[in-house]
């Protein structure tokens, strides 16, 4: 139970830190604005930083919002099934999930390590981004495997009927 | 297996896996994925998942979506619901059932400053139904009122609904968040003559509310609503005019709020954490449904179903009207099973090609719909507000509110009537926009 408390810590403050972020985003953008309308001056660079900076935000508060439970499903119709059977068909639709995000994570790191591409004004590479779905992704998968560990934990515990 | 077959299967496999409970952004990717390796290649499928969630993800309009959902994170810090509710208050405590229509104006005013309806319900719930209710309020009356008042966040902008609905269609943003304005303030006006139908009709809901309030202290009590007005203007104003674009509006409408939280002395490390935490859990939840989305509509794409259905819609021979009342009655049913935003994620791609085909205005069905998202909030089994005001009012059962909630639906149909017959009411501002 320990590791699982671990991984649940770790995608908290990854959430954290992205959700950091948010504060200079504002700012960045307001005094953009500000800047444009009474000074005729631009912070360089904010357009491709604001974009970067929603990537980070998103994709490293992924794993938080399943945690929290966020990515909303439809669960009217299972809460209606007997606990064993709505069990089972949440471990199905976990383990369909684990393989989606999989591929996100896999190919996510091979699109990563190839790109090569720089932002326009500030010359940031963008492939810490792009390999952040691979990362975010990852914890992702992680808090999706705590889920599925719980679910058998679960089904064992209801014993057999 | 010719496409369209396919894209039928895969849809039923959806809607399937929908029901037995995978979450609605994981669905989307996976049958997209299957779909699109079965209609190409397995080698074309495998990274459109991980494309689709970066180029979302990094997507700059999208930085909106964080930003609207801060304004209303930032003003309920600021304490700014509690200062609404009570001006309202005190300008219509004379009135049947005054304190539900101080509720409707004070939801539409903080609806003004944000874009989440969860908030405003949240806010409203804890302040307006103790009042309410200490004023031998029925109950099912004062959580309706603050359950359908807390819809309008999804109309008036900022709004998330319209946002999202520009996303999936490619409209604009802006003239879509404008065009909710005029709707917003008609169904905040029909929310209150529903109130005061109701109280008419049966006395007993609402009983009149003693004590007197002074022309002066009317005028006084207006130092509560000066700050949201002035936010809205720069906000609203700042797009109408072509000033700035709506992801800077929102950044703007964010630093305000920010300041009035510090100016008032209300910023704790706590408010921060809670505000930040619930930007970043509905953006994650938004964004990644769209991906979703974008990752099923490429499959339907290439499935060539939404061609096909447009195409026989077109050729039916129907008044395109009645072809509309059966979207509005499909969105009414799913509104019933559904999230607001997950409804309109996975009816769009469908439903949108049929709409322009139809000869409707984008912008005009983009509110059309944002109504029709709004009556899901409240409908029975599945209603969000319901379910946020369930949370804050722990002892009046679920049924209770969905039950004084119902009779706001009869507003919201009326007016969605309404704009159809007088599209103007939202396209005349968008219409004189600068851009």
């Amino acid at each position: 139970m320990k590791v699982k408390q671990w991984i649940q810590r770790i995608n908290y403050y990854a959430c954290v830190i992205g959700m950091i972020f948010l504060l200079p985003l504002m700012l960045l953008t307001t005094g953009d604005v500000l800047g444009r309308k009474f000074l005729s001056k631009t912070i360089p660079g904010t357009f491709e930083l604001s974009e970067y900076i929603l990537a980070v935000f998103i994709l490293l508060g992924a794993a938080y919002t399943q945690q929290v439970k966020g990515h909303v499903g439809v669960d009217f119709l299972t809460f209606r099934l007997n606990p064993r059977l709505r069990i089972i068909c949440q471990i199905l639709t976990t383990l369909l999930s684990l393989f989606i995000i999989w591929i996100l994570i896999w190919y996510g790191y091979l699109e990563g390590i190839r790109e090569r591409t720089v932002s326009d004004m500030l010359r940031i590479p963008q492939y810490p981004f792009r390999l952040l779905v691979a990362i975010g992704g990852f914890l992702l998968w992680l808090e999706l495997l705590i889920d599925l560990f719980n679910l058998i934990g679960k089904l064992r515990r209801k014993g057999i009927p | 297996m010719n496409p369209i077959t396919a894209g039928i299967l895969g849809s039923v496999l959806l809607v399937f896996l929908l029901f037995l409970g995978m979450p609605i952004a994981f669905v989307m990717m996976f049958v997209g994925f299957l779909g699109i390796s079965y209609l190409t290649s397995i080698h074309a499928a495998l990274p459109v998942v991980a494309k689709t969630v970066y180029e979302t993800a990094s997507h700059y309009p999208y930085t909106i979506i964080p930003l609207f959902i801060l304004m209303g994170g930032f003003a309920s810090s600021a304490g700014i619901t509690r200062e609404l509710y009570e001006t309202f208050d005190k300008w219509f405590r004379r009135m049947p059932g005054g304190l539900g229509i101080a509720t409707i104006a004070a939801c539409a005013f903080f609806a003004a400053l944000s874009g989440s309806s969860v908030a405003a319900s949240a806010a409203m719930g804890t302040i307006a139904i103790p009042e309410m209710r200490r004023f031998n309020y029925a109950p099912k009356f004062a959580v309706g009122v603050v359950a359908a008042g807390g819809t309008l966040s999804f109309l008036i902008p900022p709004s998330l609904g319209f946002v999202v609905y520009g996303m999936l269609t490619e409209q604009s943003i802006g003239k879509l968040l404008i065009s909710g304005i005029l709707p917003g303030i008609l169904l905040s006006v029909a929310f209150i003559i529903i109130i005061v139908v109701q109280v008419k009709l049966n006395p007993q809901l609402a009983p009149a509310t003693p004590g007197d309030i002074s022309f002066k202290e009317k005028i006084l009590a207006f130092s509560g609503i000066w700050e949201t007005i002035l936010v809205f203007f720069i906000v609203m104003g700042g797009i109408y005019l072509g000033f700035i674009n709506p992801t800077e509006a929102g950044a703007i409408g964010a630093t305000a709020l920010f300041v009035i939280v510090l100016l008032k002395k209300r910023l704790t490390l706590k408010n921060l954490t809670v505000s930040l935490l619930e930007a970043t859990r509905i953006s994650v939840l938004v964004l990644f449904l769209v991906a979703g989305a974008n990752v099923f509509s490429y499959f339907l794409a290439l499935s060539t179903i939404p061609m096909a259905v447009s195409n026989w819609m077109a050729g039916l021979q129907v008044s395109r009207y009645l072809i509309l009342s059966i979207i509005v009655l499909i969105y009414l049913f799913m509104g019933c099973f559904l999230d607001a935003i997950s409804m309109m994620v996975l009816t769009m791609p469908v439903i949108f090609p049929v709409i322009k085909t139809l000869g409707f205005d984008p912008i005009w069905f983009g509110v059309i719909c944002v109504i029709m998202m709004e009556a899901g909030l409240i409908t029975p089994p599945v209603g969000l507000n319901i379910y946020t005001l369930a949370g804050v009012v722990k002892d009046i059962p679920m049924q209770t509110i969905f039950r004084g909630a119902i009779p706001f639906l009869i507003p919201m149909i009326m007016v969605v009537i309404l704009i159809t017959l007088f599209p103007q009411i939202a396209l005349f501002l968008p219409g004189m926009m600068g851009r």
